[in-house]
């Protein structure tokens, strides 16, 4: 029978009692498995432990940038998915309303998901009503995280 | 996503309309097609109108109330607020034309002004002259302010185009069209004969169609400028409305100019219940592109079929 995993880390550690690590010992000394095991896990551990060093303590201010900057990437990528996800539904909605000519009318080249969406509710509120427009509006709007102008660098 | 082919509600108000127009023209043209079958035995043009005359009137009611209703969702201040209130105005000038006409202004049984002792000829008579008047020049000018009204909108909009040669050419028949009017008005005037109030009231309205025949075209190329959705369709629907007017007021002149054998009582059924359907299509299109906005709103979207947020699933 062969020692398990969790009581070979423990014994790497020095976290067996006294009694334990001399059964482990005298296992171990009769079984190969058991000692590449073992060797598997010391190297393993050696691994993380110089990866922690040369990695910058997360108290630190440089820590602390790089956590920001790639939460700001996250985000970005976010804003990103969702403008143009913003862009293609008021494509859709302008196309359903008013027809795929209109769509070239409304939306300049280059121009902004805020923008559009500016647009597309102010001809929407005065074809269709207030009332209508809104309730497109927060359709459109429904499910997406958009962070609007602030949010938006694509 | 699966079409809608439910009748219910005004949703389905332009299916309602272009099947009731559909299954009034083919009762006629099937009427006509007897007639011709039957070796013209008897006259159609001395059928009576009351038909044509209740479905128009019937066709303005439903007019109006889609305006209404239409009306009710532009707010006060709302920049087609003045649009809606003048086709609302031009609808109520129809359907009151009718209900005036057909009720007060016709000498039958059921006209209150005919139960007295001595029937009251002359008050009816003015009643169906100022019925004419409202639903003929009166409502045609409140038209032609609507169709400049939403020009500026669309204009503002970017959907503005330039007149082309075709818009002038139209704009120039109908025109052409009002001069010979007024040209044989005068020289009948002139030959000393009789020109009728009913005459005199249609000749009125014409120069107010030559403006709304070149309204209805630059219309027509705005509106191709949008494309065919479902705001589009009732503007489509205003442009053809005005055309067909137009086309209707030509040709009520020139068949008898030039056709005797055309039955012209089943060419003057027919072409008002036309045009009064298509002007009724205006509000129920608008209707159905704001109901499906309110639809949508009130409808999961489609992304969460069972309204439960993305995140939380």
């Amino acid at each position: 029978m062969h020692t398990r995993s969790a009581a070979l880390i423990a014994f790497c550690d020095a976290e067996t009692g006294a009694y334990r690590s001399r059964r482990i010992a005298r296992h171990l000394s009769k079984c190969e498995t058991c000692r590449d095991q073992l060797r598997r896990i010391e190297s393993e551990k050696d691994e993380l432990s110089s990866a922690g060093a040369r990695a910058p303590a997360i108290g630190g201010p440089q820590g602390l940038a790089g956590v920001l900057s790639a939460i700001a990437a996250w985000q970005d990528g976010q804003s990103c998915a969702a403008a143009s996800e913003l862009k293609s539904r008021l494509q859709w909605q302008i196309e359903t309303y008013f027809g795929s000519p209109a769509v070239r009318v409304v939306e300049r080249p280059g121009i902004r998901a805020e923008e559009l969406l500016g647009r597309t509710s102010e001809i929407l509120d005065v074809f269709l009503g207030p009332n209508a427009a809104e309730a497109v509006r927060d359709d459109v709007l429904s499910g997406l995280a958009f962070a609007g102008p602030a949010g938006e660098t694509c | 996503m699966a079409k809608k082919t439910s009748l219910d509600g005004l949703d389905s108000a332009p299916r309602w309309i272009v099947m009731f127009l559909g299954a009034y023209v083919t009762v006629n043209l099937f009427v006509l097609y007897l007639w011709n079958a039957a070796g013209q035995v008897f006259s159609v043009q001395g059928t009576s109108d009351s038909p044509s005359a209740l479905s128009l009137t019937g066709m303005a009611a439903v007019d109006l109330w889609l305006c209404l209703v239409v009306l009710r969702s532009f707010p006060a201040g709302a920049p087609l607020r003045s649009t809606w209130m003048l086709i609302t105005l031009a609808a109520a000038a129809r359907a009151a034309s009718g209900v005036l006409t057909e009720f007060l202004g016709t000498n039958w049984l059921l006209n209150p002004l005919m139960w007295s002792a001595q029937p009251k000829s002359g008050l009816i008579e003015q009643i169906r002259h100022s019925a004419l008047i409202a639903g003929g020049p009166i409502r045609l000018a409140i038209l032609a302010a609507a169709m400049l009204a939403v020009l500026r909108i669309l204009r503002k909009f970017g959907f503005w185009a330039r007149p082309t040669v075709t818009d002038w050419a139209v704009s120039g028949i109908v025109c052409m069209f009002t001069l010979s009017r007024f040209g044989e008005a005068c020289a009948a005037s002139l030959a000393g004969r009789q020109i009728s109030q009913e005459d005199w009231i249609s000749l009125a309205g014409l120069p107010i169609l030559c403006v709304l025949s070149l309204e209805a075209m630059l219309l027509r190329r705005s509106v191709a400028r949008m494309g065919n959705g479902l705001i589009t369709r009732g503007w489509v629907a205003l442009e053809c409305g005005i055309l067909l007017t137009v086309a209707g007021e030509v040709a009520l002149w020139v068949i008898p100019h030039y056709s005797q054998t055309l039955p012209l009582t089943m060419f003057c059924a027919l072409m008002p219940v036309t045009i009064g359907s298509v002007f009724a299509l205006v509000p129920a299109y608008q209707l159905v592109a704001q109901r499906r906005a309110m639809r949508l709103a009130g409808s999961p979207p489609e992304d969460s079929p069972e309204g439960v947020p993305e995140l939380a699933r």
